[in-house]
C-alpha cells in the first residue's frame, strides 16, 4: 500500500481514529481530477476511499446508504460541474437526487456534515485534495459513525 | 399449589423474582407488547400485538460463525443463545396455547438447540380472561379455552381485587415459592368465585369455526376449489398474519458476510413467510404457490389440516390477531367457515 | 353527502352495460365495522358496494394487481377495469400513468369526493375507549355505533391527519365524479405533523428513530400496500428475485444483497430509508404504510419529509398531471446546490 495509506493504518492500529471515507467520483471529472492531485503530488489526506463511477448521476442511495452501513464515517459525491457533465444532463439529476438524500439522513437525526457533494473537475486536483482535506478535519471531532454502522459481530 | 394474591401485592412478588428478567405487557408507541418491566406492573391489556414467540424463537438466531482460514478448512464456532431466565407476566391462553404448538415442532421428538436453550429459560404466567380480549376471538372454537393453562408455568385469574394464583409446573411452584407471605391461601369463597369466573368466561359468546372436527378432511376436499382465489382477491401478501401469529414458524437460513477478506461470517436464522411471493421459488424459476389464492389455502391449511395431521391438535389457537391486523380484511374464520360450507 | 346508491347504480350501470370488466370497490368486511376492497364483475353485485369513513385502503392497488395478472397471462382485454378512487386513490392512478404502467383507456375512474370530511383514524378513535360496530359520514360529524347508542364525533377529531392536511380530497382525474369538489377546504397546514416532528433537535430525532427501526420486524406490509412500490424485484431485499428457467447461476449468485433478511436496525433503516427516496415525488400521502404497519412505525414522515422536499424545493406534485416527468428524472436550473462545494 502506499506510504499515506500506511499512515492512516498505523494511526488505527495505534488507537487513534481515523475517519474513513468513501468518495465516489464521477469518471470524466472528478476521478480525473483526483488523479491529477496524484501526479502533481499534492500532499493530502488518504482516509478517502475512491470508487469510479461513470457518473455522479448514476450514484443511487443504495449506494450512499450502503456505504454508511458498512461503516463509512463520510461519504463524498462528487462530479462534473453544471453544465460540463459528459452525459449532459447527469449531475442535474445528482443534484437533485443528492439533495433528496441529504434532507432525509438529517432529518432521521445522522450528522449533516457525514455525507456530501462536491463539483470537481479533471484540472482542479488542488481542489480534490481540499475537499477531502476539509472532509476529514470536518469529520475528526463527529468521532466514528454509528447509527447507520452494520453489528458486525 | 393454588395461593390468593392481593392486586396491590404483585409487584412485591415480582421484585421477589431475583435472578428472573421479569417481562410485563406495555404500551409503546401506541401498542402493547413485552417489555422489561420498570416500576409498576400491569396487566390491564387485551393482548400484546406480537405472541411472546419471540423469546423462544427470535427473528433472527446466529447458529454459528465460520472464518475460513488459509489452507484448512473453515472454521466453524457455534453460538447457542446464552438465554436469560425470564418470566412473562400476562401471558392470554390462547398464547400458552401457542407456545406448546411450538414446543411441538422444536422441542418434541426433533430438538431444536437454540429454541431449547431460549424456551427452558422462558417461564409463562398467564392471566385468564375473564371474557374475550377482543371481536376476533375465537379460542373455544379451535379446542382452546380463555381460561385455559395450556402452556403455562402459573396461571392467574382476576377475581376483582386479588387474583386467584395456580402453580402448573415445578418452575411455577418456584415461582409462586418466592413471593412467600405475599400469597394467601385461598378460601371457599374464592375458589367458589374462581369457579363463578371461569364459568362466565367461557359461557361469553365468541366467533366460532364450525365443527372443527369436519375441517381437515373439508380441507382436503376442498384444495382445487376455486373458492381460495376468491377469498384471496384482496390479499397483498404482505406476511403480517404468519409474523403476529403464535405458532408460524417457518424460516430462512442465510450466511450474513462479516468479513470479504479473509471469509468470515454468521449463518444466521430468520423468520420466513409463506406469503411472501418467493417462499416456494424454484431455482428453476418454477413457482408452485405463484397465487394469492394458493398462499391463503397454504396457510389455513397447515393451521387446520396438516398440523393436525401431524399432530392431533389445530395450530390456530383463536387469537384473532390475524384478523385485526390484516390490512386489507382477510377473515380466517370467515375463510375455513366459507369453505367449509361450501365442501358440503 | 354521497349517497352510496349512487356508486351502486354507477358501478350497475357500467357492468350491465358491458362497458367494464370488474368493478375495484369496497364492501362490508367482516372483521368488525370495517369495509374491506372487493372486485365485482356482475351488475347483481353491486349492492354489496358501501361508502364509509372506514374506505380508507387504496384501491390503485388493485389496479397493478390486475396489471401484473393480465401481464402473467399475457392477455390485453379491450374493456377497461372501473374503480372507486378518492382524491388520494386518484393521484396514484395518475402517477402510475405518468409510468407507463398502463394506460388511461385501461381504466375508468369513478371518482369520488371526500368533500368536507374524510377517513377515519382507527386510533385516534381507540384512544377515546369507543368500540363500535358501525361507521358513517353524517355532513361534518362521523356517527358511530356502539353498544352504549350511537356516538357522533366532529369528523376533524377522529380523522386521519393525511386527510387533515390534503390538499386534494376531490379526484381531478376521473370518467364519472359524485360527491362535491371542496379542494381548498384546508383543515390542517400540509406537513403538520413533520413540521412538528422537526422541531426537535437531531439527537432526539435520531432516538425516536433508533427506537423505531429496532422494532420493525420486516414484514414488509408497507411495501405490499403500497401502489407504487410495484418493482418485481425490489433492490432492496433479497426475498423478492424473480427467477425463469433462463437465470443463469452467475446471475443468482452475483446478485448484489443490499440488505440481510436479518430485522435488525442497520437494515431495517437502508429499507427503510431507500424506500422513502425511492417514493420521492411518486408518494401520493394515502397513509396505507402507516396503517397497516403492525408495530406502528410512522413511516408518513419519512414519506412526507421527501414530498415537502418535492413541493418547497423543486415546486413538485406527485399525481397532479400525466405529462409531467418523474422528480428524480427531471431537473430546473433553479434547484438548489448551495450544499455542493
Amino acid at each position: 500500500m502506499s506510504h499515506a495509506q500506511a499512515e492512516v493504518t498505523q494511526a488505527e492500529a495505534s488507537g487513534e481514529y481515523e475517519p474513513r471515507i468513501v468518495a465516489f467520483l464521477c469518471k470524466w471529472c472528478s476521478s480525473a481530477g483526483s488523479d491529477l492531485a496524484g501526479v502533481s503530488r499534492i500532499q493530502y489526506p488518504s482516509n478517502a476511499t475512491p470508487i469510479t463511477v461513470p457518473c455522479s448521476g448514476s450514484v443511487s442511495p443504495m449506494y450512499i446508504l450502503s456505504a454508511f452501513k458498512k461503516g463509512a464515517d463520510g461519504v463524498l459525491v462528487s462530479g462534473c460541474h453544471i453544465g460540463d457533465c459528459h452525459y449532459i444532463e447527469g449531475n442535474y439529476l445528482a443534484r437533485r437526487k443528492i439533495h433528496l438524500v441529504k434532507e432525509l439522513l438529517g432529518m432521521v437525526g445522522v450528522e449533516p456534515d457525514r455525507f456530501r457533494m462536491s463539483w470537481v473537475s479533471a484540472a482542479e486536483g488542488a481542489k480534490y485534495s481540499q475537499v477531502i482535506k476539509d472532509f476529514v478535519n470536518d469529520l475528526r471531532p463527529l468521532g466514528p459513525q454509528e447509527k447507520l454502522k452494520a453489528d458486525r459481530s | 399449589m393454588e395461593k390468593i394474591l392481593g392486586k396491590t401485592q404483585i409487584d412485591g412478588w415480582i421484585a421477589a423474582l431475583s435472578g428472573y428478567e421479569i417481562l410485563a405487557p406495555a404500551v409503546e408507541d401506541g401498542i402493547w407488547a413485552y417489555k422489561p418491566v420498570n416500576g409498576e406492573v400491569r396487566l390491564d391489556h387485551g393482548n400484546t400485538t406480537q405472541p411472546p414467540k419471540g423469546l423462544s424463537f427470535p427473528q433472527r438466531e446466529v447458529f454459528f460463525s465460520f472464518e475460513q482460514i488459509k489452507g484448512e478448512p473453515p472454521r466453524l464456532t457455534q453460538k447457542l443463545p446464552d438465554a436469560p431466565r425470564r418470566a412473562v407476566f400476562g401471558v392470554r391462553p390462547c398464547d400458552g396455547c401457542g407456545a406448546v404448538r411450538m414446543d411441538k415442532v422444536f422441542n418434541d421428538h426433533v430438538v431444536d438447540n437454540y429454541y431449547q436453550a431460549r424456551r427452558s429459560n422462558v417461564a409463562y404466567v398467564g392471566l385468564a380472561c375473564n371474557k374475550p380480549q377482543g371481536s376476533n376471538c375465537f379460542c373455544l372454537s379451535v379446542g382452546g379455552s380463555p381460561v385455559s393453562s395450556e402452556g403455562m408455568d402459573v396461571l392467574m385469574t382476576d377475581l376483582g381485587d386479588r387474583y386467584f394464583v395456580a402453580a402448573l409446573t415445578e418452575t411455577g411452584k418456584a415461582l409462586m415459592a418466592a413471593g412467600g407471605k405475599l400469597f394467601s391461601e385461598p378460601a371457599a369463597a374464592d375458589r367458589k368465585l374462581l369457579e363463578q369466573t371461569h364459568a362466565e368466561a367461557v359461557a361469553h359468546p365468541q366467533r366460532a369455526v364450525n365443527n372443527l372436527d369436519t375441517v381437515p378432511a373439508k380441507l382436503k376436499a376442498s384444495f382445487n376449489s376455486p373458492l381460495w382465489e376468491e377469498l384471496a382477491r384482496a390479499c397483498i401478501g404482505c406476511g403480517v398474519c404468519t409474523f403476529l401469529c403464535p405458532t408460524c414458524h417457518c424460516f430462512d437460513i442465510n450466511d450474513e458476510n462479516t468479513s470479504a477478506s479473509p471469509l468470515k461470517g454468521n449463518r444466521v436464522r430468520t423468520w420466513d413467510n409463506c406469503q411472501f411471493p418467493d417462499f416456494t421459488m424454484h431455482t428453476s424459476g418454477h413457482n408452485p404457490r405463484e397465487s394469492l389464492g394458493s398462499r391463503l389455502r397454504q396457510r389455513v391449511s397447515h393451521k387446520f389440516r396438516y398440523f393436525p395431521e401431524n399432530f392431533g391438535m389445530p395450530q390456530c389457537t383463536g387469537c384473532g390477531r390475524c384478523i385485526t391486523e390484516c390490512s386489507v380484511g382477510i377473515d380466517i374464520v370467515t375463510v375455513v367457515n366459507k369453505v367449509t360450507e361450501h365442501a358440503g | 353527502m354521497i349517497a352510496v346508491q349512487d356508486i351502486r347504480d354507477t358501478a350497475r350501470d357500467l357492468l350491465a352495460k358491458n362497458e367494464v370488466r370488474a368493478v375495484i370497490g369496497y364492501r362490508r368486511g367482516t372483521n368488525g365495522m370495517f369495509a374491506e376492497p372487493v372486485v365485482i364483475t356482475a351488475a347483481e353485485q353491486a349492492d354489496q358496494l358501501v361508502w364509509d369513513p372506514t374506505c380508507f385502503h387504496n384501491l390503485s392497488l388493485y389496479l397493478v394487481e390486475d396489471r401484473k395478472f393480465l401481464k402473467h397471462v399475457k392477455q390485453n382485454p379491450d374493456l377497461p377495469i372501473a374503480i372507486v378512487a378518492k382524491g388520494c386513490d386518484a393521484r396514484a392512478i395518475v402517477v402510475l400513468m405518468q409510468e407507463h404502467y398502463f394506460e388511461r383507456k385501461n381504466v375508468y375512474v369513478i371518482g369520488v369526493s371526500c368533500e368536507g370530511t374524510g377517513m377515519l383514524d382507527e386510533r385516534k378513535l381507540a384512544s377515546r375507549g369507543i368500540q363500535a360496530s358501525d361507521a358513517a359520514f353524517d355532513g361534518d360529524d362521523l356517527v358511530f355505533a356502539t353498544a352504549q347508542g350511537e356516538q357522533r364525533i366532529p369528523a376533524r377529531e377522529v380523522m386521519a391527519d393525511r386527510c387533515l392536511e390534503c390538499r386534494t380530497p376531490c379526484p381531478k382525474e376521473y370518467d364519472a365524479l359524485l360527491g362535491e369538489d371542496k379542494t381548498g377546504r384546508e383543515l390542517a397546514e400540509p406537513f403538520a405533523a413533520l413540521k412538528r416532528f422537526e422541531e426537535q433537535d437531531a439527537v432526539e430525532r435520531w432516538k425516536f428513530w433508533e427506537r423505531q427501526f429496532d422494532r420493525c420486524i420486516r414484514c414488509f406490509a408497507c411495501r405490499s400496500v403500497c401502489p407504487m412500490c410495484y418493482c418485481d424485484e425490489c433492490v432492496v431485499d433479497s426475498i423478492s428475485f424473480p427467477v425463469n428457467a433462463q437465470t443463469s447461476a452467475e446471475e443468482k449468485a452475483n446478485r448484489v444483497r443490499w440488505i440481510e433478511r436479518s430485522a435488525v436496525r442497520s437494515e431495517n433503516i437502508t429499507y427503510h430509508m431507500t424506500r422513502a427516496i425511492h417514493l420521492a415525488g411518486r408518494c401520493v400521502d394515502c397513509n396505507e404504510c402507516e396503517r397497516v404497519c403492525p408495530v406502528n412505525i410512522p413511516l408518513r414522515l419519512l414519506n412526507n419529509k421527501m414530498e415537502r422536499e418535492a413541493r418547497e424545493q423543486f415546486g413538485y406534485e406527485p399525481g397532479a398531471s400525466v405529462s409531467v416527468p418523474a422528480l428524480v428524472a427531471s431537473f430546473l436550473d433553479s434547484d438548489p446546490g448551495k450544499f455542493i462545494r
